[in-house]
């Protein structure tokens, strides 16, 4: 039983607590009527209106005394505020300009990287234009080959028009001469059908004077 | 023979309670702890507010994350120890963590308005990280207010924004913690803060936090808790790191204080969709990145119903809504948050 500990405080901690409670309720609700709200408006301007007398005269009497009051101070201090907001917005506008030059330095960075990009592509395409350069030049010295060939060819042309034509004249000697032929063969022909008809004519003028 | 008495009355731990006033004594005289934050590095300053980088161990995602937080309490509850910081936890998970700190806004401040705050400070600082990490989208964790404005920003901004996460965010301020009077006074005019709020100009740390005290005036359950563990050197540290926290609201400039009273819990603009921040309409159905807004069940300060309709006003065709057993603070202060984050956004993030 000895062994026991004992907390006195326990059950007194707990009794205040029940006792603050229901005295601040009773506080609370005894203060919350109509007449209580008026009766401290009427406290709280009374008690302004005695500050606001005790403000005026403390200025007046500093006014006397050409001693700074708190609302000289204040002022002042106002003057420090304005300084100290004038600063930050200077600030805040180098910021913008750091912004503006960041984002320039940006953009002029995106510029030279497609300047690079294009003198890269037209350094390709350079090489590119060169190459083709060669291969035209190559094709142009084809073509001239082809271009000389072809003169030639035409020659040939000319050549096999000329032998045509001579082949056709040929062809047309050749029929002079068939038609020559034909008639050196009717010729012939007519040649041996003559003394057999000179022969019958004879016979037949012979006949005629046998008698 | 001896006779036990009828009533047990159990022995005290001497060592214990030894060991408990010592530090109870410590704490009511020793400096509160200082804040050592993970490793990071300052990207910008503007004014007041810094924006924070806190680099991957192994970076295993191209796409940082960018932290919006409130504008009534200090970022650090995000780091607030090695072992349960939320930006440790996620640059161990292998995120790109920024985190911008609005600073204490001072006298000269009190113009600064929630459309300064979103377009010249948030919108900007969101750019700057944007910058800095070369990455092209981000993804952007709104906490408390913070997720308001990062929905605000998100609605108009052109930012190419991946991800979007709201964790225990006010959006709908028609319902609330505060007593209904409270709300109906403020939204039918009966209390006006303007004239207020102009007299202070920025409004000092020490009427913001009474501005959280109203809701819960008597606090001393949080003392109570800490003597009754003190014994617990763990409890204690995290203990003082909150309570430091919690005692070290951030100074509300005036304009934005004035333009949450009227804009949003008087006429409710952002739900209505009539908020117009620098000339542009913060209409919650722009936001058609993916969408996480985790809520706390145990939140003393957002109710649920302050965050869940912003599940219907996003046009976000992947939205998820998660219900985490935590408080406002806890869900942050344990470190809670990191793994919650990661499990969704692992798989939205591009990778490194």
């Amino acid at each position: 039983m000895a062994k026991e500990k004992y907390d006195p405080y326990k059950g007194f901690r707990e009794l205040t607590g029940m006792w603050e409670k229901q005295m601040n309720s009773l506080l609370l609700s005894w203060s919350d009527n109509t007449d209580y709200i008026k009766l401290s408006n009427v406290g709280l301007q009374t008690h302004t209106r005695y500050l606001e007398m005790i403000k005026r005269n403390q200025e007046i009497m500093a006014n006397f005394m050409n001693m700074p009051t708190k609302t000289d101070v204040k002022n002042v201090a106002k003057l420090t505020i304005q300084a100290e907001e004038k600063i930050d917005a200077l600030e805040e506008q180098i910021w913008n300009l750091q912004d503006s030059f960041a984002a320039i330095n940006k953009e002029n960075m995106e510029f030279f990287g497609e300047l690079v990009a294009l003198s890269k592509q037209m350094k390709e395409e350079l090489d590119n234009n060169v190459k083709e350069l060669r291969e035209a030049k190559k094709v142009k010295s084809d073509l001239q080959k082809l271009r000389k060939e072809l003169s030639d060819t035409n020659e040939l042309k000319a050549e096999l028009q000329e032998l045509r034509r001579e082949l056709t004249e040929a062809n047309g000697l050749k029929l002079e001469l068939q038609e020559l032929k034909q008639e050196l063969v009717q010729y012939k022909e007519t040649k041996n059908q003559e003394p057999v008809q000179e022969k019958k004519e004879f016979e037949l003028a012979g006949a005629g004077t046998g008698k | 023979m001896a006779v036990e008495s009828p009533v047990k009355i159990p022995a005290l731990d001497y060592e214990k309670e030894m060991k408990r006033w010592t530090q109870v004594y410590k704490i009511l005289t020793e400096d509160a702890p200082k804040i050592e934050h993970s490793p990071r590095e300052m990207v910008w300053r503007k004014n007041k507010t810094t924006l924070w980088h806190y680099p991957a161990k192994e970076k295993k995602y191209s796409t940082p994350l960018f932290f919006v937080y409130s504008l009534l309490n200090k970022p650090y509850i995000l780091d607030i120890s090695p072992d349960t910081s939320v930006i440790a936890g996620l640059t161990k998970r292998g995120y790109d963590v920024y985190l911008l700190d609005w600073g204490n806004p001072g006298y000269e401040d009190d113009d600064i308005s929630f459309d300064s705050y979103i377009l010249d400070y948030l919108e900007k600082g969101v750019k700057r990280a944007l910058r800095h990490s070369g990455a092209e989208d981000i993804s952007v964790v709104g906490y408390c207010l913070g997720g308001t404005i990062a929905s605000i920003f998100a609605s108009i901004t052109d930012l190419p924004i991946k991800n979007l996460i709201v964790a225990t965010v006010p959006i709908d301020y028609s319902v609330g913690v505060a007593p209904e009077k409270w709300l109906e006074g403020l939204q039918n005019g009966t209390v006006s803060v303007d004239r207020w709020v102009d007299v202070y100009g920025t409004i000092p740390p020490a009427l913001v936090e009474a501005m959280f005290r109203t809701l819960a005036p008597v606090n001393v359950s949080p003392y109570v808790g800490l003597v009754s563990r003190a014994h617990d050197s763990r409890y204690v540290d995290k203990w003082r790191r909150m309570d430091k926290w919690l005692n070290d609201s951030a100074p509300f400039a005036g304009a934005a204080l004035k333009q949450m009273f009227n804009d949003l819990m008087k006429d409710n603009k952002l739900v209505k969709g009539e908020l117009v921040i620098g000339g542009r309409r913060a209409d919650l159905s722009n936001i058609k990145c993916n969408f996480f807004a985790v809520s706390s069940a145990n939140d003393g300060l957002i109710a649920e119903g302050q965050s869940l309709p912003v599940m219907d006003l996003v046009s976000s065709e992947d939205k998820t809504y998660k219900v985490v057993e935590a408080g406002h603070v806890s869900l942050a202060l344990s470190g809670l948050f990191a793994p919650i984050v990661d499990e969704w956004l692992s798989s939205r993030s591009d990778l490194a």
